[in-house]
């Protein structure tokens, strides 16, 4: 069993001209398998920066990042794109889907990344679509597709790759009510259902329901913020 | 090949688009290449096609038929030298061919008289009739296309401005020089026609206008040495020799050269202005994972399928065109060279998809996030 991403008093600065700008402040955060955490905060507040250590984008200026146990802080480029193509899952914003695939292809591009696609592979996707409510729209490319399907083949993709942590960035920013509770409402479910570790980046306060845990973010630092029931 | 063909068939337009550029220039690039190698075996083709391996010109004339004469008495002593197995004289002088087509009617065509040795190994085969014969001098043997002309085998037509007349005893294959038709005659008979004026053949004896040697381990130098006043040169050198033959080839070469350094452009750029357009895609996929290598791979082989396609289209055009070129165009298409223009091609497209692979490299996968604090 995967053991979820734990940060321990990571900070990253950034040089701007002559003035040292702290984009993070000495941030330790845990989350657990099974475990959905959403951090908010405003704009500019670090957020961002947040999820790119978490997601092997972006190599902490100091600190640890704890991924399933190892430390990612500090590996190359190349060692990092293996971490996110096998240990982690990302919903991003809207239209992050690839235009010229189709919702399978999309999933099993995961696959291709990392070698051959296997039988194994095409019924592991056409299961998670089928989860995910796709089943019919297995073949239509994402221009066909409306906001919220594009968003939960972006969740189906995120977990094509058995992730030991799913992150998601503002998945519900370009969606209308409705659809941005169906959408973390299956977040949520697929957490659940996968036991998966996920860590949701959203200003959307709507949605913080759907979570079992908030922080709040503000100039770098963060905080629990009030405990909120699950829906 | 996944993502490659994927997002070609998805794009299918914008793909077919480049397609037919870049079948535009490799159909040019080939009917160039053709129009130049039919030009430079119009203008060389009897060199071209000799059995020679060096030439002996006189010193000074720069490798030009036209510019030399020698005593065909030097070929006993060229055959003492080293490395020589066989020697026999040449000369060449254009004329015209005049033929009646009735009481009123003449026609002419421009012909290169050339003078060999019957029997020697500069005389071209028969593909119809019958070769030269010392004991015929004025039987000729003619390139086939003075059939397309109406001559026939048997004919006999005047030289112009001469009174001598020549009778046709056969036709040679691709026997061309100086862009037009080549005329075989004895020797003997080419010096009484070259040098029927007076004083022309500044009292050498037996001249000619050159000496073909025939052995490959001939020294130049050495040959140069035995015999002064002589300048031995490759057979390659001789054809260059050829009165506007170096202008000619060089203004074809010039112009494949100018259309493979476009092709290069236009094809770098275009794949570079896609890959930029996709510069978000290309950091989707590599935020989930994609390595540079794997986004690579993808835009060289879709390079390297649009321009096979491309290649390939513009070879059959290529046939095409030649099937429909009148006859008497000067369009030779050489297989080799067919061969080699197109792997220039693609290796010059799948350069420039290179140079654009560093793009790729560059893109941040940080920009599928929003935005970067």
């Amino acid at each position: 069993m995967t053991q979820g991403l734990e940060m321990r008093a990571v900070s990253k600065y950034y040089d701007a001209g002559s003035e040292r700008i702290t984009a993070l402040d000495r941030v330790s955060f845990k989350v657990e398998p099974g475990e959905f955490v959403a951090v908010v905060g405003p704009s500019g507040s670090g957020k961002t920066t947040f999820l790119s250590i978490a997601g092997a984008l972006l190599r902490p200026s100091e600190g640890e990042v704890l991924l399933n146990g190892k430390d990612i802080s500090k590996l190359p480029d190349k060692e990092l794109a293996d971490i996110r193509l096998r240990e982690i899952g990302f919903i991003l914003q809207a239209s992050n889907l690839v235009p010229y695939l189709n919702v399978m292809e999309q999933l099993l591009l995961v696959k291709r990344m990392a070698g051959k696609i296997t039988e194994a592979d095409k019924t592991f996707a056409a299961r998670l679509l089928e989860e995910l409510g796709l089943s019919g729209r297995v073949k239509n490319y994402p221009e066909e597709l409306s906001g919220g399907e594009r968003q939960r083949v972006a969740i189906a993709r995120a977990l094509m790759n058995d992730p030991s942590v799913i992150l998601a960035d503002e998945p519900t920013a370009s969606l209308d009510t409705r659809r941005a509770h169906e959408v973390a409402a299956l977040i949520a479910h697929v957490v659940k259902s996968h036991h998966k570790a996920a860590v949701m980046v959203t200003h959307d306060e709507r949605l913080l329901s759907y979570c079992d845990k908030v922080y709040r973010m503000e100039d770098g630092r963060l905080s629990p913020a009030e405990p909120v029931p699950v829906a | 090949m996944f993502l490659a063909w994927k997002e070609m068939r998805r794009n299918k337009t914008r793909f077919l688009m480049i397609g037919i550029m870049f079948v535009l220039i490799s159909w040019l690039v080939f009917i160039l290449a053709g129009l130049g190698n039919g030009l430079t075996t119009l203008a060389a083709s009897t060199f071209k096609n000799m059995a020679a391996d060096y030439v002996v010109f006189e010193k000074g004339s720069q490798a030009s038929m036209g510019k030399s004469l020698l005593s065909g008495e030097l070929t006993d002593e060229l055959l003492k030298i080293p490395g020589v197995e066989a020697a026999s004289p040449m000369g060449i002088i254009m004329g015209s061919a005049v033929r009646k087509i009735d009481d009123s009617h003449e026609a002419k065509l421009d012909i290169a008289i050339i003078g060999i040795e019957p029997g020697s190994f500069l005389e071209p085969p028969v593909a119809e009739g019958t070769g030269l014969d010392a004991g015929r001098p004025t039987y000729a043997i003619v390139n086939e296309t003075m059939k397309d002309e109406g001559y026939e085998r048997g004919d006999t037509f005047a030289l112009d401005g001469t009174s001598v007349s020549l009778t046709i005893a056969g036709f040679v294959r691709n026997q061309t020089y100086n862009h037009v038709t080549a005329v075989f005659i004895p020797i003997d008979h080419w010096r009484e026609l070259a040098f029927a004026a007076p004083g022309s053949d500044k009292g050498i004896r037996n001249p000619v206008n050159a000496i073909m040697l025939q052995g490959k381990a001939i020294d130049p130098e050495t040959v140069n040495e035995r015999l002064p006043g002589t300048e031995t040169v490759t057979r390659a050198q001789a054809v260059q020799g050829i009165a506007g033959y170096k202008e000619e080839s060089g203004t074809i070469m010039m112009m494949l050269g100018f259309l493979f350094v476009i092709s290069a452009f236009i094809i770098g750029v275009f794949f570079y202005v896609i890959t930029l357009q996709k510069s978000n895609q290309f950091g989707i996929m590599k935020a989930i994972g994609a390595r540079n290598g794997f986004l690579g791979k993808a835009v060289i082989s879709q390079v390297f399928i649009l321009s096979l396609l491309s290649i390939v289209t513009g070879v059959l055009l290529t046939y095409g065109t030649a099937a429909v070129l009148p006859e008497g165009m000067p369009f030779i298409l050489d297989t080799t060279w067919m061969i080699a223009y197109s792997l220039i091609l693609l290796a010059i497209a799948l350069l420039s998809a290179l140079a654009t692979v560093r793009t790729i490299v560059k893109v941040d996968p940080l920009q599928a996030l929003g935005r970067v604090e």
